[in-house]
């Protein structure tokens, strides 16, 4: 194991990072808005795509990030608009409406890119030496960024004016809007960084990982675990939720193999469910 | 040229519905095409789709089969093989389907034949572990001493490989293979330094698994994951920089799958299979100028999982007519039959197919085929009689 300690941990940290990551817009809309949106994980291949499209069209990678973000805020607002809006207070309806989303996506994008996997290059290739350790570079500079979108948006949700604002339409929405918060727009405003987010965490991971259209299947799962961990409505319980998930994960599929990581994770969903289903970190009701 | 294309296609039309009109008297030939129309095969769906329309157009073109028009029924074997299974007890009761023909995973070939019972014949078509010899049943794919026995006595022989690490899908195909794979390198005096399976639908990641290769070193590994496990592991694997010292075989390797590892993550990476796209025989040369004529530019990619669509029409045509359509006598008329595939005539013995083989290396997304080797046994033999 020595020799592989230190790589085996950064496998464990890339997980939960870019777990974390992906789960983070699916937390901001279930959490802040309670709406359980099950077309994110499409929301997030679309991501993937606009990296794939930008790569295709030989663009410099980083102009995938304003072209997913503005694709993703165009879906996002037309969504929260025309079909979130009406069924606030419905949660089943919801459910139904961006389950239909999804498979609409999804065949969207398989009439426009075919089946097929599509594959991008890395941005930044090769490995480098880490305490010792070969690891791949872009790997590394995934788990920065993560960590850097991550502390970004919980300054800003507690340090803005906006954030203030979200935070006071979450805890009490009538109050909030008799204090002359616009709470239509809040509400807004929140899905739009919710479905942006899943579009920044398929740029990102697009690179590593067969671009096609069903991944996102993938990620609303594990998403939704990471939630159910760690609780909803605050960052705190994203981070234990993602760190719970993707750690075992990691920790159990280095020590013994990945069936065992899978087969932990979902005893561990299930355990919080039955035994803890606000999870860790739930916010005070 | 408007009018030359109006007219081309007035007489084209006219010629079907005279084709149709002599049809129409006799009964359809039901065939049911189980196929990935969901689910993690879902991008060999429209290949599968594509070529097994072509083949029941040409199949039609030249009178059917024993007269009657094919029509095809469309199945989705993508999802749980329970669910594929029941689809195949509706068409068997209320279409009455005459033959079944599968391009699928194991797991569901054996729900399949286990509920079909020998009733309807089932000509099972992708790459397989081999063995399968229910009644009625016939298989085109190419199996593990068509693939891996090649394949490990060229990685032990010539590339100087000794020790292998098996890593795969866990269900029947991989590990089932992998037995196989195991006495084959054993044979050339290669040795086995790690074999492991990963969950087979679940959401992967591989790199805790190529930490531990990487650990391991051994001299070769060969992937027996499906789709998009199987590009998402040699992605990561050559992310970890471990292609550039350690040879990989895959044994479902074709031109979609290649496409998603990507140019610069094939590295030292092989197949062998049946059929690669880029063959350039007269066969296959006819063969890609009907399908191109027929789908155009989006036509979906072909690969050897499509073309076996294609051949298993051609199989049936052949199959059935010699039999006389009956039943009872399929299996006997199978043995020695020759009949059309993508790349020219094959053979079936013990309802098998004894292939020419070809062992590629993969240069950027495309196979560059190193050695072909002819008319290598299925090494399974069914009762005929």
């Amino acid at each position: 194991m020595d020799a592989l300690l230190i790589p085996q941990i950064l496998n464990a940290l890339y997980g939960i990072s870019t777990l974390a990551l992906v789960a983070l817009g699916l937390a901001v809309i279930l959490g802040l808005l309670g709406v359980l949106n099950l077309a994110y994980g499409e929301m997030v291949m679309v991501g993937a795509y606009c990296a794939y499209v930008v790569q295709a069209q030989g663009w410099p990678y980083l102009t995938a990030v304003p072209l997913a973000v503005g694709v993703c805020a165009v879906l996002g607002f037309a969504v929260e608009r025309w079909l979130v809006r009406p069924l606030y207070a419905r949660p089943f309806d919801t459910l139904v409406v961006t389950w239909g989303l999804s498979l609409l996506i999804r065949k969207t994008v398989e009439a426009i890119f075919g089946t097929g996997f599509k594959s991008l290059t890395e941005p930044v290739s090769g490995t480098m030496q880490v305490l010792g350790a070969t690891y791949p570079r872009y790997r590394l500079l995934l788990i920065a960024i993560s960590v850097a979108v991550l502390i970004a948006l919980i300054v800003w949700y507690g340090r803005s004016r906006t954030g203030t604002r979200i935070r006071a339409m979450v805890g009490n929405p009538d109050l909030a809007r008799a204090l002359g918060v616009p709470v239509n727009r809040y509400a807004a405003v929140t899905f739009v960084v919710g479905t942006c987010l899943a579009g920044l965490g398929g740029v990102m991971i697009a690179p590593l990982l067969p671009v096609q259209p069903f991944m996102g299947l993938d990620y609303i799962l594990q998403s939704f675990f990471v939630l159910v961990v760690g609780g909803l409505g605050s960052v705190a319980g994203l981070l234990a939720g993602a760190l719970v998930v993707g750690g075992v994960n990691s920790v159990v599929s280095a020590i013994w193999d990945n069936s065992a990581g899978y087969v932990t994770v979902l005893t561990v969903a299930i355990l919080f469910l039955w035994l803890r289903p606000r999870g860790l970190y739930a916010r005070a009701q | 040229m408007q009018r030359r294309q109006v007219l081309k296609a007035t007489a084209a039309l006219g010629g079907g519905s005279l084709v149709a009109g002599a049809f129409a008297q006799a009964k359809e030939f039901k065939i049911g095409l189980l196929i990935a129309l969901s689910g993690p095969a879902a991008l060999f769906g429209p290949t599968q789709r594509a070529c097994a329309e072509l083949s029941a157009e040409q199949v039609n073109k030249a009178g059917g089969i024993m007269g009657r028009p094919v029509k095809l029924f469309p199945i989705d074997a993508g999802g749980a093989p329970a669910e594929t299974a029941k689809s195949v007890v509706r068409h068997m009761l209320e279409e009455k389907v005459d033959l079944f023909i599968g391009s699928h995973d194991s797991a569901t070939r054996e729900a399949v034949v286990g509920t079909l019972k020998a009733k309807t014949p089932y000509i099972y078509t992708p790459v397989y572990e081999g063995g399968e010899c229910a009644a009625n049943t016939f298989c085109l794919g190419e199996t593990p001493p068509q693939q891996a026995q090649p394949a490990a006595e060229f990685l032990i022989k010539e590339r100087k490989a000794n020790s292998f690490f098996l890593i795969g899908d866990d269900y029947v195909w991989p590990r089932k293979s992998n037995e196989q794979v195991k006495k084959f390198i054993a044979q050339y005096g290669g040795k086995i330094v790690g074999e492991e399976y990963v969950p087979f639908g679940a959401p992967n990641k591989f790199e805790e698994v190529v930490t531990r290769i990487k650990g391991v070193k051994p001299d070769g590994v060969i992937s027996t994951l499906v789709g998009a496990d199987n590009v998402n592991f040699n992605r990561t694997f050559a992310g970890f920089g471990l292609d550039k010292s350690i040879v990989r075989l895959a044994l479902l390797l074709e031109e979609n799958t290649l496409m998603g590892i990507g140019a610069e993550n094939s590295g030292n990476l092989y197949s062998c299979m049946g059929y690669f796209a880029n063959d350039t025989g007269a066969s296959n040369a006819a063969f890609k100028a009907a399908y191109g004529a027929k789908f155009g530019d989006k036509a979906p990619q072909l690969s050897t999982i499509g073309v076996d669509c294609y051949a298993a029409l051609q199989f049936a045509k052949t199959l059935f007519e010699k039999a006389g359509g009956d039943s009872k006598k399929l299996a006997a008329s199978s043995e020695g039959l020759s009949f059309t595939t993508a790349s020219g005539r094959a053979t079936m013995h013990g309802r098998h197919v004894d292939k020419n083989m070809y062992l590629a290396q993969c240069e950027g997304t495309n196979f560059k085929v190193i050695k072909t080797l002819t008319n290598i046994k299925s090494g399974t033999a069914c009762k005929v009689a």
